[in-house]
């Protein structure tokens, strides 16, 4: 089966999964929530075969322009979900996840993205690609489930429901964190001296991840030195989110510089 | 002033200044940082001024955003060393001694009683604290004997790991900033450059750019040899993503370009009253060819222009250094007088520029430009990355600690009466409270049923 059937049905999995959570939400009954959730596994798994027979087909790693690099986001973007769900058990999420995941799948597929496999240009021949990229995107879906728990928590009305999305938004911050300064920063600081002799060039992209990281930095001194839990950490974990979005997305569209590869 | 020094060494200050650095660097990428004044005076207009006055245009190497860094710094070491010594004091000489009031006043508790000696109950409990791998400390007092037992304990200095580790980067920034060597070479083929500052130089042997199928650029190759005393000691190509190093210094595929002082050109002279001559002209700059007419004509090449436009004063200059719009200049002699000149353009054969002074027929067009090219190579020195990376790994490891090393602690406290001995346990745990829970609750069973 070539990539763009198993997008396709990715796709297609995908919809029928955001259809049985929002079935859930509106019925509450947890087998509506029990087959989104299984649907959106085998989405995960179709959308895995995708990346792969698109890495043998193009030889090399698919994020190498913005179709490839949504469609890895959003594949990270459920994974984080699948691994968040499985330990937090939080199938509330799923439909507004779901919604988010459906969204770049169908910007991906649009005709504003150029699908083709390009080959890659000199500054991209590095397995470095590989560790940047897939380690930063990870990070950053962990940061759109916190995004998801942090509204969770400012929509919820009782204090225990309260009380267990802000506990769920930290540990999304408390993998992601980590995720995006080691893929992001450390990685693309050697990245980036291997390539261009400098580890650091205040190019916008690298300054946006760097404001990225001063709001979760934020977040979670605020929250373990000082104590601030509940709707001041939800609204700090919600600017970090959107700080990242504009790192991946604003910064190549709204800004020039050194990365306007994808 | 004590108010003033109190909030110097705060964690509020860490956090105002967090919020201040991302909004000034917000800041800096929304003004073009570093661009001519002129382009700042189209942009900005009457706000130019000022914003470059307040190093608005330069913002990351302002002093003030460099004086914030160091602010930062300075704040981040104060606030780790006052938090260190209570957390190194805990981790070296912790309090044994606990109260069975607070200890059940904890969420993670236990209480039970053995038909069994104080000391029987302890080596049980203690065998069952050791096989979870908790170290333990006990203490005797007023009959009562407390018992500690701490695992992960290195936890708690995660953040200050992560500490270290940001003031190395800082440290190894500023190290880069004032040692650094960087400089662009551009090298043609055969030429050697000296590296500045160092007792070695550069010969470029071969550069070659390769392309893909579809035209797009593969990869640019610079076979290079470093020569020491003019002996060669190592060859190596360097390709973007590879670079050389040695002695310290690293050389990068920067870019390339060619070198147009010295072009080779072929220019084919027509005459229109005789279809049939046609005489093709290999030259360069400068040199002047006979066209072996019956004239006695012969040509020249002034100048060679690989991307002509006209610029201010209809002066002819290049626009960029790529052959888009090559156009050579050209001259007719007839002995010593000059007798036609003009521009002819390789993508215009149709346009002739030749202005006569006596009649001529002929006409020229520009069939092929050669020139060698030259490589970039971006040779660089940085001492202070040797910092960055101690400083990144530091980084890593702070935050695997600190979010995945949690330090969990068991007090217990025993007290035998009548033959029996009851014990009261009680837990801690700064994150994964629920993995520590079940692990408490297996040691406490175990500790319980082990006779």
């Amino acid at each position: 089966m070539n990539e763009s059937t198993l997008f396709v049905i990715t796709f297609i999995l995908y919809i029928l999964s955001a259809f049985f959570y929002l079935g859930f939400l509106f019925s509450k009954k947890p087998n509506w929530a029990k087959n989104g959730s299984a649907l959106a596994i085998f989405g995960l798994i179709t959308h895995t075969a995708a990346l792969i027979v698109r890495t043998i087909e193009s030889g090399h790693a698919p994020f190498t322009n913005m179709y490839e690099s949504l469609s890895f986001l959003s594949w990270a973007s459920v994974l984080a979900y699948v691994v968040i769900d499985k330990k937090f058990k939080i199938p509330k999420i799923g439909p507004y996840l779901m919604l988010i995941v459906i969204g770049l799948v169908a910007l991906a597929s649009s005709p504003l993205m150029p699908k083709q496999a390009t080959p890659l240009v000199p500054a991209l021949q590095s397995y470095w690609l590989w560790l940047h990229v897939s380690v930063t995107l990870l990070g950053e879906a962990f940061f759109a489930v916190a995004f998801i728990t942090s509204m969770m928590y400012l929509a919820a009305k009782e204090a225990d429901k309260k009380e267990k999305w802000d506990s769920v938004s930290y540990r999304c911050v408390a993998v992601g964190f980590p995720l995006f300064t080691l893929g992001g920063l450390v990685f693309g600081m050697v990245w980036a001296y291997k390539a261009w002799g400098t580890y650091w060039s205040w190019d916008p992209k690298e300054v946006w991840s760097l404001i990225t990281w001063f709001v979760f930095a934020l977040y979670l001194h605020t929250r373990i030195v000082m104590g601030w839990k509940g709707k001041r950490s939800a609204v700090i974990a919600i600017i970090g989110f959107l700080a990242a979005l504009f790192t991946y997305f604003g910064v190549n569209y709204l800004l020039t510089g050194l990365h306007s590869y994808a | 002033m004590k108010a003033f020094i109190r909030f110097f060494t705060s964690i509020r200050l860490a956090i105002v200044l967090l919020i201040i650095l991302a909004v000034a660097s917000v800041l800096g990428t929304l003004i073009p940082q570093q661009r001519s004044l002129e382009e700042y005076a189209v942009r900005y207009g009457r706000l130019a001024s000022p914003l470059i006055r307040l190093q608005m245009t330069q913002l990351y190497h302002s002093i003030w955003y460099l004086a914030l860094l160091g602010l930062f710094a300075l704040n981040i070491i104060v606030c780790t060393l006052t938090r260190l010594s209570p957390k190194w004091r805990r981790a070296v000489k912790p309090h044994i001694l606990a109260e069975s009031k607070s200890l059940l006043a904890l969420k993670v508790k236990d209480r039970y009683r053995k038909s069994a000696p104080l000391s029987e109950v302890k080596a049980d409990l203690e065998k069952s604290l050791a096989s979870s791998r908790y170290r333990l400390r006990t203490e005797a007092k007023d009959a009562k004997v407390h018992l500690l037992a701490r695992k992960k304990i290195l936890g708690i200095f995660g953040s200050d790991v992560v500490h270290l580790g940001l003031l190395i980067i800082l440290a190894g920034g500023i190290f880069s900033g004032l040692t650094s060597i960087r400089k662009e070479l551009a090298i043609k083929e055969g030429q050697t450059l000296p590296v500045p500052r160092a007792f070695f130089e550069i010969r470029l042997d071969k550069f070659t750019t390769e392309y893909y199928p579809d035209g797009s650029v593969k990869a640019w190759k610079s076979a290079v040899t470093v020569l020491e005393k003019a002996a060669p000691v190592l060859a190596k190509t360097i390709v973007v993503n590879k670079p050389l190093t040695y002695r310290g210094y690293s050389f990068y595929q920067s870019s390339f370009g060619w070198d147009w002082d010295d072009p080779r050109l072929e220019i084919w002279a027509k005459k229109k009253s005789d279809p049939a001559f046609l005489k093709k002209l290999k030259l360069k700059v400068g040199e002047k060819i006979q066209l072996d007419d019956k004239d006695q004509t012969s040509i020249a090449v002034a100048r060679f222009i690989p991307d002509f436009v006209l610029g201010e004063g209809n002066e002819p200059q290049t626009r960029s250094l790529q052959p888009n719009n090559p156009a050579a200049y050209v001259e007719g002699y007839r002995g010593e007088e000059k007798i036609f000149s003009g521009w002819i353009f390789a993508n215009f054969p149709d346009m002739d520029r030749i202005h006569a002074t006596k009649e001529t027929d002929l006409s020229f067009e520009l069939k092929n430009f050669e020139a060698g090219q030259y490589s970039v190579l971006e040779a660089a020195k940085d001492p202070g990355v040797n910092l960055i990376w101690i400083g990144c790994v530091l980084t890593m490891l702070g935050l695997g600690l600190a979010f995945y090393w949690p330090p969990w602690e068991i007090k217990a406290v025993l007290e035998e009466s009548q033959g029996k001995t009851e014990v009261i346990a009680g837990g801690i745990a700064a994150k994964s409270r629920d993995s520590f829970q079940s692990e408490f609750e297996k040691i406490m069973t175990s500790a319980r049923r082990t006779k």
